[in-house]
């Protein structure tokens, strides 16, 4: 029962504390970009030339987004290190 | 009269052919333009057309070029991944009469070949061959024959299949879409090692409760949809732990030994919950319930006389994990993990019977937690500092004996301490310096046989009382 109350007491703890954190899947689906649409080398790319981040709108975003964005869309490229479970949907 | 009506006559008449005159001019002038435009216009649809096929012959060179590629990769039906570890030890252990052994220098090599193939998009393959040695020892560990065990503990050079699955989908689209993995699972180095290691996931299940290959069937539903939260499962499992085959038995050329009345085999069955905190994208919650059922004493021992069932086991487990709590580049864990035996009255020689002595078959329970946290510093986050502690009662035991790590920490009946630094060389590569520390309350740490006892008054020369290493990795996992 002690351990069952530690635990919701945590998880309420993670939950307040993430409710304000920026989700950059939110920012990324608003300019319409899926990570797993490109290679990490090729999201990289796109982030290097001008031409390419006005495209998909990337030059409208702050710099700090706009590096956040850049991690975000590299470690969820389609070469990128996924999960590995049973049933892994 | 009449001659001024003829004069105004003349003079309307000229009027009107001038006008008639300025306006066939003006006519012809247009007509001159439009001929010039016209004639410019057909200048300018050679070119386009031209043009237009020069894009064309472009766009066919492209296509075949594209589709060239498209066909290299359909050919590729297996995709290749590789994890390498080289790691440096050095230990001193501690036992209870007071004697220490140490073992510095001690150099390993792991090597990971992970294969993928996607049959159709409904079924994929995974497998995974792995060898693990020390340095100059090509000395077959006892140990690497358990099933459990292959590839997960340092031995020759050999090649093991620690993964060979099969993932196969249902009702994708669906409001619960369902998946059915069969083979051996993806069950070891499992949440939460995944942060020593820089990786992400690398298996189903709590690692506190279980490490190692295992061969069974488990049916995932996606309920993420029912309750309304992402990354939400349902599974139940089944796996074989122990399959007795009297080989004695085979029939010619038929290696289908029999089993008998005496032996059953061991079967594990569960049911697990998998979530996430709502609002936390990158977060785990997982709760679970196993039951082990027929263990066997000793897997290798094939004196079946001696060698018996023991009774069952109820596992119970719960755990969170939170990557990167609140951009704080934080990373936080906590596992728990709840025994309860069911004995028979068998005892395996002297040893004594499920976690009890000889003669002795009531029911004992244990509990162990595990906890962690992960703060990367630096520039692009390529400082990863590390602490995590586990504790373990007296009669903790779970299906850790494949362990990530070779001293299988998590199983301990007492204290253990691990703390580390890590380097990110790149996406792939890091090294990490790390500290290990497990003190040992009581004896028979991992072991489902015999009675644990406090280490305290005891003198035992094989029972430890301590360990402590420093150790010293590069792991590549690409």
């Amino acid at each position: 029962m002690k351990n069952i109350i530690s635990y919701l007491v945590l998880i309420s703890v993670l939950f307040v504390i993430n409710v304000n954190a920026l989700d950059l899947e939110l920012v990324a689906k608003d300019l319409n970009l899926s990570a797993g649409s490109k290679a990490a080398v090729q999201w990289k790319r796109v982030f290097k030339s001008e031409r390419k981040m006005k495209r998909y709108k990337i030059d409208t975003l702050d710099d700090a987004i706009k590096i956040s964005l850049e991690e975000y869309l590299i470690n969820h490229a389609i070469d990128s290190d996924k999960p590995t479970v049973a049933g892994g949907f | 009269m009449y001659k001024y009506i003829t004069m105004l006559f003349l003079a309307t008449l000229l009027n009107a052919t001038d006008s008639r005159n300025l306006i066939i001019e003006k006519l012809l002038k247009e007509v001159e333009l439009l001929k010039t435009s016209v004639s410019e216009l057909k200048k300018n649809q050679i070119i386009v057309q031209s043009k237009q096929k020069e894009d064309e012959q472009y766009v066919d060179e492209l296509y075949d070029f594209a589709e060239n590629t498209e066909t290299r990769t359909l050919e590729d039906k297996l995709k290749f991944g590789v994890t390498f570890k080289t790691s440096i030890d050095n230990f001193s252990k501690e036992y209870t009469d007071g004697h220490k052994v140490t073992n510095n220098n001690m150099w390993s090599n792991k090597l990971m070949l992970n294969m993928n193939a996607d049959v159709t998009s409904d079924m994929k393959i995974y497998t995974r061959l792995s060898m693990f040695k020390y340095w100059g020892s090509g000395t077959k560990h006892l140990y690497s024959n358990y099933d459990n065990m292959q590839g997960r503990v340092p031995s020759d050079s050999s090649l093991y299949i620690e993964r060979a699955y099969l993932d196969w989908f249902f009702n994708k689209n669906s409001y619960i879409p369902m998946a059915i993995t069969v083979g051996r699972q993806p069950s070891s180095d499992g949440p939460s090692h995944q942060f020593k290691d820089n990786t992400s996931r690398k298996a189903t299940y709590s690692a506190l409760l279980y490490d190692g290959s295992s061969d069974g069937i488990v049916f995932t539903f996606d309920i993420s949809k029912i309750i309304n939260n992402h990354n939400s499962f349902f599974r139940v499992g089944y796996a074989k732990g122990f399959e007795y085959s009297e080989t004695s038995n085979d029939v010619g050329n038929a290696y289908i030994g029999a089993s008998n009345n005496e032996l059953q085999d061991t079967n594990v069955y569960g049911i697990f919950f998998d979530t996430t905190i709502p609002n936390v994208k990158q977060s785990l919650i997982q709760f679970s319930y196993s039951q082990i059922n027929n263990i066997i004493a000793n897997q290798l021992d094939s004196d079946f006389t001696k060698n018996k069932n023991v009774g069952n086991l109820n596992m119970y487990g719960a755990m969170v994990e939170v990557s990167n709590l609140s951009n704080s580049n934080i990373d936080l864990f906590l596992h728990y993990g709840y025994i309860k035996s069911n004995p028979n009255l068998n005892d395996y020689k002297n040893y004594g019977g499920l976690l009890n002595a000889v003669g002795d078959n009531s029911s004992k329970s244990g509990d162990a937690i595990w906890l962690g946290t992960r703060y990367s510093f630096g520039d692009k986050q390529k400082y990863k500092f590390g602490f995590e502690y586990n504790h373990g009662s007296k009669n903790w035991v779970s299906l850790t004996q494949g362990s990530y790590d070779v001293y299988n920490k998590l199983s301990t009946r007492g204290n253990a301490y691990e703390t580390y630094m890590m380097y990110v060389i790149n996406r792939y590569a890091n090294l990490r310096l790390g500290y290990i520390q497990i003190d040992y309350d009581y004896s028979n740490s991992g072991w489902f046989i015999g009675e644990s006892k406090s280490t305290n008054n005891m003198t035992e020369i094989d029972e430890l009382k301590k360990l402590k290493s420093i150790y010293f990795k590069l792991n590549v996992n690409y």
